[in-house]
């Protein structure tokens, strides 16, 4: 019966960790994601992985959205790259390049950081940019992807 | 450029290289309107080879066959309305320096764009940026796609629509347009007076899920002189040998056919390239270029493996003349002779190359490359090596396959 208890203590132990470790680690991914927010009201429709990639890439989605981007090197922009862009960081400055030089496309306006970015985007109708999704956002923006 | 020119722009560039900690990186907006940017790359290279070119290059190290530096203003006048252009210095002899670009911009809506005025040819993938170092991961695109272009620019007009639905990307651009100047051929530029009308080219790019598909097709009315081979036409003409002097003649319509494939993801980049040209010239009436590469990103460097190769079809003269008698006795053999020597004397073998490279982007807006590529040709006379600026070899050359390797390194600036 000892044995027993034993065991059932020792399995209710190793589950309660096991889940703390999930939760953790669920917790980290939270700040891993990535949302995209807009300064649009909030009937606009959401968009796919593929139109955010592509409207950061230059593309449009049918209406007006002017992008917004964080520096290189920022840690939110590695993971936009990442998770959305699906590009290296030298291959996108790479593509950057090609557009402009050969004059079909100009770059995502670019603030410093997330705070900049933030207030960028509540003063700017029509802005689109990415933050964290632990970040707390301002009533009139919407999200309109999450990686979540 | 002379020598001295040549020295002074090697000097100013290695002051830029120099500079570069302090030169700004992001394109300086001058005022509110008029914005400045540029791009600059000093590149040397060596073959190791006694007795041949590839690319300009030689056995004797040379930083003078690609550096360049370009300046690119605009001026917006409204927000959908600008005027660019663009000036480059090149360091080759075989690149005009000058005015690559002066265009009027128009952006209607997000998704559509049109220019007007003169416009770099959107033949192949990285046709229009081929000046802009930065902008691939090679030292130079593969030879046997894109130093077998025509030629860079074009007068005229051109509209680009780019739109994301819910699962693709799309983009289209469709112009219009003339050409006059100067002709690539083979891996060189060749002495002819080109002269395009009526070019007219469609490009369309999907994309999904990071994968990248390129079609495009470009088509126009050729009329280019080839000095050398004037006398030798009207003679031709005169014996009534026209078939003969028809198949010397470059008249009649130029078609280039492209289709490419990307895919990246944040660890590795694919491309793969396969580009076909028929002209009206029975000297180079078909030929082909392909490359594949396969690239893997770690941190700020990248290294890529990249094959590639070319193809050279149906460079047949006609059969009206007899075949010359050795010596020629007659005046009918001597022109049978000359007549079938610019054949002898074409490019119309195959060259495959392998190359290995690498490319660290430093610092923003700044990268490093070094490249180490072997080239063999697997039919003689593929024209790389060691074809003179005529277009054509030298009588009594040695039609052997030739081989060798290229050693290149350069840096990239884009401001």
């Amino acid at each position: 019966m000892d044995i027993l208890m034993k065991r059932i203590t020792l399995r209710l132990i190793l589950t309660s960790l096991l889940t703390l470790v999930c939760n953790s680690s669920a917790l980290a991914d939270s700040s891993d994601d990535i949302v995209v927010v807009a300064n649009v009201s909030h009937e606009q429709a959401t968009l796919t992985r593929e139109q955010v990639r592509n409207l950061f890439m230059g593309a449009s989605v049918g209406y007006q959205l002017y992008p917004v981007a964080l520096p290189p090197q920022n840690r939110t922009r590695s993971l936009f790259n990442a998770k959305v862009i699906g590009m290296a960081e030298s291959r996108i400055q790479s593509y950057w390049a090609q557009m402009k030089f050969t004059g079909r496309l100009t770059p995502p306006e670019e603030v410093r950081n997330e705070r900049e970015m933030l207030a960028y985007l509540t003063h700017n109708k029509g802005s689109i940019g990415y933050l964290t999704a632990d970040t707390e956002l301002p009533e009139d923006l919407v999200v309109l992807f999450s990686t979540d | 450029m002379t020598i001295t020119g040549r020295s002074a722009f090697l000097i100013n560039a290695c002051l830029a290289g120099g500079l570069s900690a302090s030169l700004p990186t992001q394109a300086m907006e001058l005022t509110d309107n008029f914005e400045f940017s540029g791009f600059a790359r000093i590149a040397a290279g060596f073959l190791d080879s006694e007795d041949k070119y590839l690319d300009g290059y030689t056995n004797d190290i040379s930083a003078t066959q690609q550096s360049l530096i370009a300046i690119q203003p605009t001026y917006h006048f409204t927000d959908s309305l600008s005027l660019t252009s663009q000036l480059i210095a090149h360091s080759s002899e075989d690149r005009d320096s000058g005015v690559e670009w002066l265009y009027m911009s128009y952006r209607p809506s997000s998704a559509w764009h049109i220019r007007a005025g003169r416009l770099r040819m959107p033949f192949f993938y990285y046709s229009d940026s081929v000046d802009v170092g930065y902008s691939y991961p090679w030292m130079t695109p593969p030879l046997q796609v894109y130093n077998n272009y025509l030629f860079s620019t074009f007068d005229g007009v051109s509209a680009s629509y780019f739109y994301s639905g819910p699962g693709f990307g799309l983009y289209l651009e469709g112009y219009y347009g003339n050409y006059e100047g100067d002709l690539y051929l083979a891996g060189g530029k060749i002495d002819v007076d080109a002269k395009l009308t009526d070019m007219t080219g469609l490009v369309m790019m999907l994309q999904r899920n990071n994968v990248a598909l390129r079609l495009s097709y470009h088509s126009g009315f050729n009329r280019t002189t080839i000095p050398q081979l004037e006398p030798l036409i009207n003679t031709l003409r005169q014996y009534n040998f026209n078939d003969s002097a028809d198949s010397l003649g470059s008249d009649g319509d130029v078609q280039t056919w492209q289709v490419s494939l990307s895919y990246d993801t944040p660890l590795s980049f694919y491309r793969a390239e396969w580009v076909h040209t028929r002209t009206p010239f029975d000297l180079a009436s078909n030929f082909s270029g392909y490359y594949a590469m396969a690239g893997r990103n770690i941190q700020d460097w990248s290294v890529f493996l990249t094959l590639a190769g070319t193809e050279y079809k149906d460079v047949n003269p006609e059969r009206e003349l007899p075949p010359p008698s050795n010596p020629p006795a007659t005046e009918l053999d001597q022109l049978s002779a000359a007549y079938y020597s610019v054949f002898d004397r074409t490019p119309n073998g195959t060259i495959n190359s392998i190359s290995l490279g690498t490319r660290w982007d430093f610092r923003p807006q700044m990268a490093l490359k070094a490249e180490i590529g072997y080239y063999e040709e697997n039919s003689e006379r593929s024209g790389y090596f060691d074809t003179p600026t005529s277009g054509s070899y030298l009588n009594g050359s040695d039609p052997e396959k030739e081989s060798a390797t290229l050693y290149q390194v350069g840096w990239e600036w884009i401001f």
